[in-house]
């Protein structure tokens, strides 16, 4: 009988087939094409089962990494996605766009010599196979309960958290200042990374399973946290962070230099068929522009990515450190290289240049210093290193700063931290009001989309704890009587 | 300190006894533990006639049997010696003359008698006791007489507990024959010892009380026998036999009683069904009865005494056969049958009658030599599987001479008849009456032909054929149903995967690798099935595993049900049973069997009410036991439990207790033997489970969960190519197979002995549980209870049957998952731990070091804390770090499981830092032996001797500073292993005298330890070969570990190691990995504990190992009693390993664990990160040992003062109390750790006259040539010669037959072990076992005198496991050689002319000619090397174990030619005629022989065996 698993010896990685660069500079579909049966099952067989699965401790959600591969291998899709499933709201989206490199494929133990396992890849062809063979199912509330929540915020956490929830039978609310739900998922990622589709039957699944959804409502305009908190029995804020982080040096006034989330979201909604004016004016559309984009992380990926698709005339990433110390997912730097975007590493901003509307960077180069105590090298600024780079569009990817949530709930109570997240119990993730809890980027900053379903499941078994104490509560104090 | 500050041996029983009930009182301490094994053997007139000439014989074997005992260091104290003979009627007429009486006509009766010596109130009493009931059955007395001994001889400690010692002289009256006579002796010494026992006097014992024998015996050495007992020296004193026995037991303490002979039987060995059988005594007690006892049947009962050893229980049962009615050969067929069922060579009627024995009685399995007596028959008789040897010489002048070794007794060679052994399950006999000798096979058709026992055995209604038409196997739960109950079974989905999955695929267990750091199951807060809290025993030292796989034929799962009869009747209504081949049953079996059964059994529905209250699992219990004993009152003879009907309302009580229970509650209300009890239980799934079951008293065991589980994975086509009752078919195998190596682990054989046996230790149950449910069970620290398992049970259940589908747990209990069970290795103490050797960081480690501490209890040791009477010290006070690292071990990890980088890698890293590593099984290459250009020593300072002695060669094992004895394993206790034909590659086959690609097997035991005496001979033989290097013998903890060390302690071993259940291994069944051996603090607290309380501690150093990660864990170590400590996982996490756990896959993909070269490549490990761990290790001891006010290791050894419980584990458990650990024995004076320096030295043997003489040839290399005569006693001859050889001149450093040893006599054990090329040794006469153990080189010659009238080939000439490991060198014996000749041979040439069974077993290399018989299972597990048997008639084929080996007439020019040239050396060489007669008539003798080959070596020999190509036919 051949060897079932531990194939990393005879088979080499292999990743679902990538469209060609040229190609995907073209349009926006997602540059990937699945597995099929057979290399997925070959791709997984490579998994040595470890008796500590680095993968799965590695992993945000504590995926059962090794299992999952071993019942893919077999050809055992079914009971794959079971698996997959009961530790992920929505595993299709995190095999797409989780940084892999960084959490499960990068701490693979046959990475070291043998290429990990595409472990992203299998996850993605387990899900989408479980969609197309009717396998997703609305959540399905194990008991009615009376008890109801709501959410603000129908990103991944929010979402995370209304499935959670809702399993475990109660009704839920889910209010969410955008005319879609999804949060990042449907206006922050590119479709080339995350189809809209998948996020869109997402949802869909969640309100057949009998969440509400409330788009376009903004706490504070059509309702008051107040409000809200005595219609649910318990609240979660899983708003997100969307203040882009601006660049304080001169010129950062002019015209056309924008922040990445507006960019971003222009894209999509574009995508989705939305007008969008500011696209349309060409503010927001890097078509024959000279595009520049500042940032390491992955949304500045996104940015330089998505301005390679407008068509713009040429597309440059700035970034103060180098390739290995950069932030965002070495893959996708590869990517972004294959469809021609110049990164120009060791680089900093120090004035935007012209009338009006920006026309040059104008840069500075840095050097990195000895590694400190954390390991991280401060980059220090290389003396008389000028160099003007052409620009007609800017885009500030730089990161995320949360909003004024206590401001625009009208809730002035609302504890904060002097970053400006939520401030939340570590024991079981409330704010400082009695029955409003917090999840994702707003308690934890700008993060990453694993991080955020794993905070609304969190959250979600917090709240269910609190919910069954207040339940029993009364009937307690009645026999105390 | 000063020598008078130790305790006297006079103060010593005091001391002990008060040590020992403390340590009792604590649980620590369980006397039932002890063992002894012995020498053992007889000498009978073949025509019946008493004779002084006998006991002369008798009293000069037992002198030259001292070997075989133990002495303590005070030279006098033996472990008891004695003597069975006939009542010398005028010797003790004319004592009765003497004191004025005129004895009668009438026969006489005497008493041996021990009375209490010191308290003469008690000791009036006994006298009282014993006349009153002498006369009360109306005999007369003549009188006590006082035994006259001489103290003078026996040492303080033996003088401090001697009673007085008195005979009773008895006079019948009237006409009485000698049956009725001793029949109502045995009436009165029953009733005697019943009164005393009423009395509370233990100090009273009855040796004999017979009209036909008297037994003298006592705690002297076996050659003070007559100087005590100067009555054995009078003229007047014959016998027509005596049966004698030397003992060597596990303790110092000297008991008179325990000494040997006992009242029927002298026993070596040991029964290790003891536990099973004692109960299923008590059980067969109602029903019993018999013509001879009439009315008086209640006085004898109890049969078996509490408190009795083995032996003596063997021998009450025995007795009460033979009283009963029985002839003592009868008894022997009973108790200790031969195996019967799966051997062809077994005639029908002999099986018949074993058959009907098999409906009677269950039999008392384990390594049993026994000689024994009933006044007309004496007998002497061996277990079924030969594990003890027993040799016999027929005299000219009419003796039989019976012993544990040949030439005990001197005889001149010409007036020899017969030389002979009794092989496995056979008995030898004489007829006293009748005057006449019979064989075996004479013997047991004589027993067979007496009942029409073939019609009987008709009545016998073997369900298997019934059950064979049961019909489909039909699922019975929808999915939904299933998947609750799988959940509410506490199955996860590695459960599924993991275990279930590979047992249906591959019939057999699944193979796991590394040691289990997952918590014990007390300390989990997940649910564990109750079979968690049961460890399995294990056999190690004091009798020996079972080799099921390659030893099949006498391991039988045999399951007999129904309605026990009287096991005192012969007749046919006792066949009245249902029988099985096994208890592992499918549902339509099950069905099949339930339809037969009709009104005759009970079901029984074993669920509770989840929301029944706090008492609800009890109350069910209870009412299960209450309906279980109705029905059997009520004539059921079959009761099922059940919880089939568990759902939504209702939860399955572990089946582990409701079978227990009832079994329990039937047996104390004396109903267990009325009925069988058949469980069908949901949790059951894997093999660990079905033993629990088993062993707790289950006759059959229905897992229909794993039924339909596995039904439903069919429907779903996961099991391609299958059927459904294929596949069921494999799930059976693997269970049975399972069950079968977990009995073979405790060297049981036959399920119906170990059914019901309790060969478990509890750890973590509520002694209170257990003393209800499971009495006697072993449980030394308390846990969870009824109320804390209920609570587990309730919450299952509920997650089982809330929400809409919930999924199966996905485990974590194997290998790690988040959410499963915590890991001792945990993925990021990994990490860490290897970044901090690489940076070489302490305060990294630290951070691993509190990682550690921070998790969630693990181990015992999680539970403790240090608690000090001093002040912290400033670290800089504390021993250095370089003292402290010298104490550090690498344990053993052979090559073969590690990669050649990473095994020398841990090696140079150990000699770096002056510490120890271990070479692990399977030799090393010898150029290790030599550093390097660069200073790096790879030689591994401890070289490991294990069962398969791969690579053990007088070279290895003088390379090396300490010789390791594994007799087991942490991770696979009592279990061999297999290294499969892809592991071995060139460079392992090298090592290992292997050949390339060609599978390796260890046996499960080492074939020269089958007790205790035989590892002392082990030791003995390597403290010859390397006159240097310390022993150190490996145990295993396991409850009655103390006492094997004790054992171990008093062999000689100067380290005894304790492994811990988490011990690493290379490849294991997951079962064992989980579920065998325990903790080492439980294994390393008792043998500290009882080491100390027979003041050896301070004679061996003790050293542990299994999981130990930190320095902290090394610190606890140390005051619990370990001086020595070994680090094996971590030491390899330092290498790089990262648990993948895939050992035994050879895909490790760190290359620490793998022999494939791409794969080894990716090894990062250096020896400095190795040093850097071992460094660490020791500067946090010092830390923790300043911060306790302490400065050096040795001052806190054995001081569990030192340490506190801190927690108690979960609130719910009862009461989880680690006193049993923590008690103290008061050391008397002696340090707590060893205070030997060197070695233990053992004493000479006659190479030390052959060294002084013939130093001109070791110091010149001259050629020599020396002379003498020799007797048993003079073991290991040639091997210390060997050494100075080897280190001389190298092993092959001088041309063959260079020094010639001629040795007139009977060579004492071990003859030539290890000789090198260069040593010739030629016996004139005979020799005992283990003739050319490691032979390395040497030529070996055994040989009758010219002028012996024997006819060879029909005679023994050598003993029991001749050759074992032997790696180059010759053999030739003009005679037969004993059992499991040339076992694990790799490159000897031999020729003998006959063999035992098992002859040629794992044999893997070497050419062995056998010109005469051959026993059965010839060639099990032979994988290389070559057998030629001469075999004219066609009997081999009912004799061969082709398994693994195809055999055929010799076909090539080639293959005959080697065959003659070794006969035609062995006929010059031994003098053999036969063979001369065999090469005159070649032409046509060639085709007499069989030429056996290993299957696998079949494409790798260099000439083809078949002529035309073919394959031949196996």
């Amino acid at each position: 009988m051949p060897q079932r698993m531990q194939n990393f010896i005879s088979f080499g990685q292999n990743t679902p087939e990538r469209r060609d660069a040229e190609d995907r500079r073209r349009d926006f579909d997602e540059i990937y094409r699945r597995f099929d049966q057979g290399a997925a099952s070959e791709q997984a067989s490579r998994c040595s089962q470890c008796g500590v699965p680095f993968c799965q401790i590695h992993c945000p959600l504590h995926n059962n990494i090794p299992d999952w591969l071993k019942l893919t291998a077999e050809g055992r899709l079914e009971e794959a996605y079971e698996i997959a499933a009961a530790t992920n709201n929505m595993p299709e989206i995190c095999g797409r766009i989780c940084p892999q490199d960084r959490l499960c494929e990068g701490n693979c133990v046959i990475e070291k010599g043998f290429d990990s396992v595409t472990i992203g890849s299998v996850e993605s062809y387990i899900t989408d196979t479980a969609w197309e063979q009717g396998w997703v199912r609305p959540p399905e509330p194990e008991t009615d309960r009376d008890q109801s929540v709501g959410i603000v915020g129908g990103g991944p956490a929010g979402l995370a958290a209304a499935e959670e929830l809702r399993k475990r039978g109660y009704r839920v609310d889910v209010y969410d200042r955008h005319d879609r739900m999804g949060g990042l998922l449907i206006y922050g990622i590119p479709n080339f990374k995350l189809d809209k589709e998948l996020v869109t039957r997402r949802t869909e699944m969640l309100a057949a399973g009998g969440i509400t959804f409330h788009t376009d409502f903004e706490i504070g305009r059509d309702a008051g946290l107040n409000d809200l908190r005595a219609r649910h029995d318990a609240m979660l804020i899983a708003t997100g962070v969307y203040k882009g982080r601006a660049l304080a040096v001169p010129g950062a006034g002019l015209d056309n230099i924008v922040p990445a989330l507006d960019y971003l979201i222009a894209s999509n909604r574009k995508g989705l068929g939305d007008t969008v004016p500011d696209y349309e004016s060409g503010k927001l559309n890097a078509a024959g522009k000279k595009v520049v984009v500042i940032g390491g992380g992955d949304t500045a990926m996104d940015c330089v990515r998505t301005a390679v698709r407008q068509g713009a005339e040429s597309v440059k990433c700035l970034y103060r450190r180098d390739r290995a110390n950069m932030p965002g997912s070495a893959r996708e730097v590869a990517r972004a290289e294959e469809e021609g975007v110049d990164f120009v590493w060791l680089s900093a901003p120090e004035a935007f240049l012209g009338d009006g509307a920006v026309s040059a960077v104008r840069t500075v180069r840095m050097h990195l210093s000895v590694a400190d105590a954390t390991g991280r090298q401060t980059p220090q600024v290389i003396a008389d290193s000028h160099q003007n780079i052409d620009a007609d569009l800017v885009i500030l990817a730089l990161g995320f700063d949360p909003e004024d949530v206590p401001t625009l709930f009208g809730e002035p109570e609302l504890g904060v931290t002097r970053w400006g997240t939520l401030k939340v119990s570590y024991r079981d993730m409330m704010t400082n009001i009695d029955g409003v809890f917090a999840a994702g980027d707003i308690v934890r900053g700008a993060s990453l989309v694993v991080w955020a379903i794993r905070d609304g499941r969190d959250a979600a078994a917090h709240m269910h704890r609190y919910l069954l104490e207040r339940a029993e509560a009364p009937a307690d104090l009645a026999e105390a009587s | 300190m000063t020598k008078r500050d130790f305790e006297s041996g006079a103060a010593f029983p005091e001391g002990w006894r008060a040590n020992a009930a403390r340590l009792q009182a604590a649980d620590a301490y369980d006397p039932a533990d002890e063992h002894d094994a012995c020498g053992v053997g007889m000498v009978v007139a073949l025509d019946g006639q008493p004779n002084r000439r006998v006991v002369e014989a008798g009293i000069e074997a037992l002198r030259a049997l001292w070997h075989r005992g133990a002495v303590d260091a005070d030279g006098k104290t033996g472990d008891g010696a004695g003597i069975h003979v006939q009542i010398p009627e005028e010797f003790f007429k004319r004592h009765i003359r003497r004191t004025g009486h005129e004895p009668g006509e009438t026969p006489i009766a005497v008493g041996m008698v021990f009375l209490p010596r010191t308290d003469l109130e008690a000791q009036d009493t006994c006298r009282g006791i014993v006349e009153t009931e002498i006369l009360r059955c109306g005999y007369r007395i003549y009188g006590w007489r006082q035994v006259p001994i001489d103290v003078s001889v026996i040492g303080e400690k033996a003088n401090a507990t001697r009673p007085e010692i008195e005979q009773i002289i008895i006079a019948s009256e009237g006409e009485i024959d000698d049956e009725a006579f001793e029949a109502d002796l045995y009436l009165i010494r029953r009733r005697i010892e019943k009164r005393a026992l009423e009395r509370n006097i233990n100090d009273f014992y009855i040796c004999s009380l017979s009209c036909r024998s008297i037994i003298y015996k006592g705690m002297f050495l076996a050659e003070q026998l007559t100087a005590f007992y100067p009555d054995l020296l009078d003229a007047r004193f014959v016998s027509s036999f005596a049966i004698y026995h030397q003992r060597y037991s596990t303790n110092t303490f000297p008991t008179w009683r325990l000494a040997q002979p006992l009242r029927m039987l002298a026993h070596n060995g040991e029964i290790n069904t003891l536990k099973g059988n004692v109960r299923w005594m008590e059980s067969h007690e109602p029903r019993m009865g018999a013509a001879a006892f009439g009315a008086h049947i209640d006085d004898i009962k109890p049969i078996v005494q509490s408190g009795s050893s083995d032996s003596a229980a063997l021998d009450a049962v025995f007795e009460l056969l033979v009283r009963g009615g029985r002839s003592a050969p009868e008894g022997k067929a009973m108790l200790i049958p031969e195996s019967w069922s799966k051997r062809e060579t077994v005639p029908q009627p002999h099986c018949d009658m074993y058959a009907f024995y098999n409906c009677v009685i269950e039999p008392w399995d384990g390594p049993a030599a026994i000689a024994a007596t009933d006044g007309r028959w004496v007998i002497a008789g061996m277990d079924r599987n030969g594990l003890r040897p027993m040799r016999y010489t027929v005299t000219g002048d009419g003796l039989l001479i019976v012993g544990s070794e040949t030439g005990m007794v001197r005889v001149d060679d010409t007036a020899i008849r017969e030389r002979g052994r009794i092989g496995p399950g056979e008995m030898i006999g004489v007829d006293l009456r009748e005057g006449r000798f019979y064989h075996c096979r004479e013997l047991v058709d004589k027993l067979a032909a007496r009942k029409p026992f073939g019609e009987w055995v008709r009545h016998i209604t073997p369900l298997d054929r019934l059950i064979r038409d049961g019909g489909d196997e039909k699922p019975a739960f929808a999915r939904d149903d299933l998947r609750r109950r799988q959940i509410a079974a506490g199955w996860s989905h590695e459960d599924l995967e993991l275990i279930l999955h590979p047992m249906v695929e591959d019939s057999k267990e699944p193979i796991g690798s590394m040691g289990d750091d997952a918590p014990i199951a007390v300390l989990s807060d997940r649910y564990r099935g109750l079979h968690h809290f049961f460890r399995q025993n294990f056999s190690q030292v004091t009798n020996p595993p079972i080799d099921s796989l390659r030893e099949a034929r006498v391991m039988t799962l045999r399951t007999r049900l129904g309605n026990l009869g009287n096991i005192l009747d012969e007749d046919e209504s006792q066949t009245d049973l249902l029988q099985l081949e096994s208890p592992v049953l499918s549902n339509a079996q099950f069905d099949a069997m339930r339809a037969h059964m009709g009104d005759t059994a009970v079901e029984i529905d074993c669920c509770f009410d989840p929301d029944g209250g706090e008492t609800a699992l009890g109350d069910a219990i209870e009412r299960i036991e209450r309906e279980a004993e109705d029905a059997v009152r009520g004539g059921c003879q079959h009761v099922i439990l059940s919880d089939m009907n568990s759902g939504p309302g209702r939860a399955a009580i572990p089946m582990i207790l409701a079978a227990g229970g009832v079994h329990a509650h039937l047996v104390r209300q004396k109903l267990r033997t009325f009925t069988s009890l058949n469980v069908r239980s949901g949790e059951c799934l894997d093999v660990h489970y079905f033993a629990v079951l088993v062993g707790v008293g289950a006759t059959t065991v229905n897992a229909y969960l794993a039924q339909e589980t596995i039904a439903d994975r069919h429907a779903r086509g996961l099991f391609p190519g299958k059927s459904l009752s294929d596949c069921l078919q494999g799930y059976k195998e693997a269970v049975d197979q399972g069950l079968l190596k977990i009995m073979s682990k405790m060297g049981i054989s036959v399920l119906s002995s170990y059914r019901g046996g309790y060969n478990f230790e509890a750890v973590g149950l509520s002694r209170a549980l257990v003393a209800r449910f499971l009495p006697g069970m072993t449980s030394r620290i308390s846990g969870i209870g009824l109320p804390g398992i209920q609570r587990k049970a309730v919450g299952v259940h509920a997650r089982a049957y809330t929400g809409a589908a919930p999924m199966v747990d996905i485990g974590g209990f194997y290998n790690s998952r988040r959410g499963g069970e915590v890991h001792g290795f945990d993925g990021r103490a990994i990490h860490i731990l290897q970044r901090a050797v690489e940076i070489d960081s302490f305060a990294t480690y630290k951070k691993y070091s509190e990682m550690v501490r921070g998790l969630p209890p693990i181990s015992l040791r999680d539970l403790l804390d240090f608690q000090s009477d001093r002040d912290a010290v400033s670290v800089d006070e504390a021993e250095s770090i370089t003292e402290i690292r010298k104490r550090l071990v690498a344990p053993g990890i052979s090559l073969g499981a590690l990669s050649p980088e990473s095994h020398e890698t841990l090696s140079i890293a150990m000699n770096r830092i002056g510490a120890k590593s271990d070479s692990g099984e399977g030799g090393e290459d010898p150029a290790r032996a030599k550093p390097r250009t660069n200073g790096d020593n790879a030689n591994s300072a401890i070289k490991q001797v294990a069962s398969g002695r791969f690579g053990v060669t007088a070279e290895y094992l003088n390379n090396c500073r300490e010789i390791e004895i594994k007799m087991a394993q942490g991770a696979k206790p009592g279990e061999g292993g297999q290294l499969p034909g892809h592991k071995v590659s060139v460079e392992i086959a090298a090592l290992r005298h292997s050949t390339p690609g060609v599978t390796l097997i260890s046996p499960p035991p080492h074939h020269d330890i089958y007790s205790i005496e035989d590892l002392a001979q082990l030791i003995y033989d390597l403290k010859q070969i390397n006159p240097d290097a310390k022993v150190c013998v490996k145990l295993v903890a396991r409850a009655g570990i103390g006492t094997i060390a004790a054992g171990v302690a008093k062999a000689k071993a100067d380290v005894i190691l304790i492994s811990g259940h988490g011990g690493g291994t290379g490849a294991s069944p997951q079962s064992s990995i989980k579920y065998a051996g325990t903790p080492w603090e439980m294994g390393l607290a008792e043998v500290n504990q009882v080491l100390t309380l027979n003041r050896l501690r301070h004679r061996v150093a003790l050293r542990v190992d299994g999981g130990i990660k930190t320095g902290r864990d090394i610190v606890i170590a140390a005051m619990l009693g370990a001086e020595e400590y070994g680090i094996g996982t971590a030491a390899l996490v330092a290498m790089g390993c990262i648990m993948v756990r895939q050992c035994h896959s050879n895909t490790c993909p760190v290359g620490v664990c793998t022999q494939n070269p791409a794969l080894r490549e990716k090894f990062e490990g250096t020896p400095e990160k190795v040093v850097n761990l071992f460094t660490y290790l020791a500067d946090e001891v010092r830390e923790i040992l300043a911060s306790l006010g302490y400065t050096t290791l040795s001052d806190v050894i054995g001081r569990t003062d030192l340490l506190t419980q801190v927690s108690r584990g979960d609130e719910h458990l009862d009461d989880l109390d680690l006193n049993s650990i923590l008690a103290q024995a008061d050391a008397g004076g002696f340090p707590r750790h060893s205070a030997v320096e060197g070695r233990n030295e053992v004493p000479d043997t006659l190479d030390a006259e052959i060294i002084a003489t013939a130093w001109r040839a070791i110091e010149e290399g001259e050629k020599m040539q020396l002379a003498y005569t020799i007797r048993n006693t003079q073991r290991a001859i040639g091997t210390r010669l060997s050494s100075k050889i080897t280190r001389r001149f190298g092993m092959k450093g001088l041309p063959p037959n260079h020094v010639t040893l001629r040795l007139r006599g009977s060579a004492g054990q071990s003859l030539g072990a290890f000789a090198v090329q260069g040593l010739n040794i030629q016996v004139v006469g005979d020799a005992n076992d283990y003739v050319g153990k490691g032979l390395s080189g040497g030529t070996i010659v055994v040989r009758p005198t010219t002028s012996s009238p024997l006819t060879t080939y029909e005679n023994t000439i050598i003993g029991n496991t001749v050759l074992y490991g032997a790696t180059a060198g010759k053999l030739f014996a003009a005679g037969q050689a004993g059992e499991r000749f040339a076992v694990r041979n790799s490159g000897a040439e031999a020729v003998v002319e006959g063999c035992g069974s098992n002859g040629c077993e794992y044999m893997t290399g070497g050419t062995v000619v056998i010109l005469g018989p051959i026993g059965d299972n010839f060639g099990a597990g032979m994988t290389g090397g070559m057998a030629f048997v001469r075999d004219p008639d066609n009997d081999l084929p009912n004799r061969i174990n082709d398994d693994s080996v195809v055999y055929q007439r010799i076909q090539t020019p080639y293959w005959t030619g080697v065959v003659k040239d070794l006969i035609a050396q062995h006929a010059r060489r031994a003098r053999s005629r036969y063979a001369e007669t065999i090469l005159n008539d070649w032409a046509h003798e060639s085709k007499s022989f069989w030429q056996v080959v290993p299957r696998e070596m079949l494409d790798k020999l260099d000439h083809p065996v078949v002529a035309d190509e073919e394959q031949a036919t196996a």
